[in-house]
């Protein structure tokens, strides 16, 4: 899988790995028993500090996503029902909507509107087509 | 002045300074500098021209004397024990000058390796292929991206405890910069060791550091762990009424306002903060932590204006 981060995001960097891990996993690019980036090439890759990563990968471990098998790596736990996975990451998009919602002085029904009336092509904005 | 942004830090220190001072003639260089390098920790020290990043790396090596004042690395003193403290310490100086030399490059590595015993020649190799350094040339044609290079070779090949890097990336293409940061990256993995980088270039150690020291007119005005400030200097911006003349309940190190729209640099208490400053009849639309590089902003403002 390919990490990727964003160095000038507010979110810290370990979460946004966690986030990307997640995201991996709900859409089936990484599977069960599927093995992570080791923390040396994933600490490279990004230009990050290899304690970082480890934060990462721990927190995914402590929230039994991930397993460490010593000296072999760090796997994707089968365990886990992807219908949670899914929720998690539904979860963590709809913190995002929120959080722009309200800075832009919108409440949660206005909010649920836009998408609804977006989803449904129906949007009143003229297309350039 | 916020006293907390001098939190001790925590664990057995790599390098620590008490109440270090040094004089060029009239001008301060350091004002009664305490640092405290955690071992470990990969230190960012930011500060603008002339507060006396330089200087205050060469006293380590004791390549400068203090006026008064002490540093100790590992527990050894930077005067007393230079040579010990010195082989311990992988440097990049400030000026990327090797034109006192006739040397070739390969020669002056080997030269450099023999002061080093614990020289890792496949380490060294890697390094030079990784950075494009070409050993036939001669030292004193390189030009300033090139002889950085160089020096990276010779301040990392030998593993050392301590990494004191003034300016790395000063004169490399943004390439080689970014070459250079995931050598880093690999060093820190592949070798223990405690990173002290003098850099404005914050954007760049934005993923690497893990501490922050904030050096003006000589002194510290902040070093903190990022965890935090991650966690306590925040940006809250948000909407007030016509006529409000309250104040957030937490210090703030700045404020700015067009209009209705505000947002403060707090640094707060490590709670949340949203309930209280709604309680003030700020209207709050987010709170966020600060970049690195947002910190420095913040935190070099804050003296300015105080």
């Amino acid at each position: 899988m390919l990490i990727n981060i964003n160095q000038a995001s507010h979110r810290p960097i370990y979460l946004q790995i966690v986030d990307e891990v997640r995201r991996a996993i709900a859409v089936g690019t990484l599977q069960a028993e599927d093995s992570l980036p080791s923390v040396r090439q994933t600490a490279v890759d990004l230009r990050i500090n290899p304690n970082t990563v480890q934060q990462a990968y721990r927190e995914l471990e402590r929230e039994g996503i991930v397993h460490v098998r010593r000296g072999r790596g760090t796997f994707v736990t089968g365990l886990r029902d992807s219908a949670d996975e899914r929720k998690e990451l539904a979860r963590s998009l709809a913190i995002t909507a929120l959080q722009e919602a309200q800075r832009h002085g919108f409440n949660l029904d206005e909010l649920i509107d836009a998408l609804r009336l977006e989803a449904a092509g129906g949007s009143t904005r003229e297309d350039q087509s | 002045m916020i006293s907390e942004l001098h939190n001790p830090l925590a664990g057995a220190a790599a390098v620590s300074t008490s109440a270090l001072c040094k004089r060029y003639g009239t001008q301060i260089a350091l004002d009664c500098l305490d640092l405290n390098v955690p071992e470990g920790a990969v230190y960012i020290l930011v500060g603008p021209n002339g507060a006396g990043k330089t200087t205050l790396l060469r006293t380590l090596l004791d390549l400068c004397r203090a006026d008064s004042g002490q540093a100790q690395l590992f527990g050894l003193s930077s005067t007393q024990d230079g040579p010990a403290v010195r082989s311990q310490i992988g440097y990049v100086p400030d000026s990327p000058d090797l034109s006192f030399t006739d040397y070739k490059v390969g020669e002056l590595l080997r030269h450099h390796s023999v002061y080093f015993p614990q020289w890792d020649s496949d380490y060294a190799k890697r390094l030079t292929t990784s950075l494009e350094v070409n050993l036939d040339s001669r030292c004193s044609t390189l030009s300033k991206g090139q002889v950085r290079r160089v020096q990276l070779v010779q301040a990392l090949a030998h593993r050392p405890a301590l990494l004191l890097l003034d300016e790395p990336t000063d004169g490399l293409d943004p390439l080689v910069r970014d070459r250079v940061m995931g050598l880093v990256a690999e060093h820190l993995d592949t070798s223990p060791t405690t990173v002290l980088i003098s850099t404005h270039l914050v954007h760049e150690v934005e993923g690497l550091g893990d501490h922050l020291g904030v050096l003006r007119n000589g002194r510290l005005i902040a070093q903190l762990e990022r965890s935090e400030l991650d966690r306590r200097l925040l940006v809250a911006r948000g909407e007030v009424s016509d006529g409000w003349d309250l104040a957030p309940p937490f210090p703030v190190l700045s404020h700015t306002h067009r209009g209705r729209e505000h947002a403060w640099t707090l640094w707060t208490d490590g709670q949340p903060i949203e309930d209280r400053l709604a309680a003030t009849g700020i209207t709050v639309r987010s709170v966020e932590s600060l970049t690195l590089e947002g910190a420095t902003r913040a935190l070099l403002a804050m003296e300015t204006s105080s």
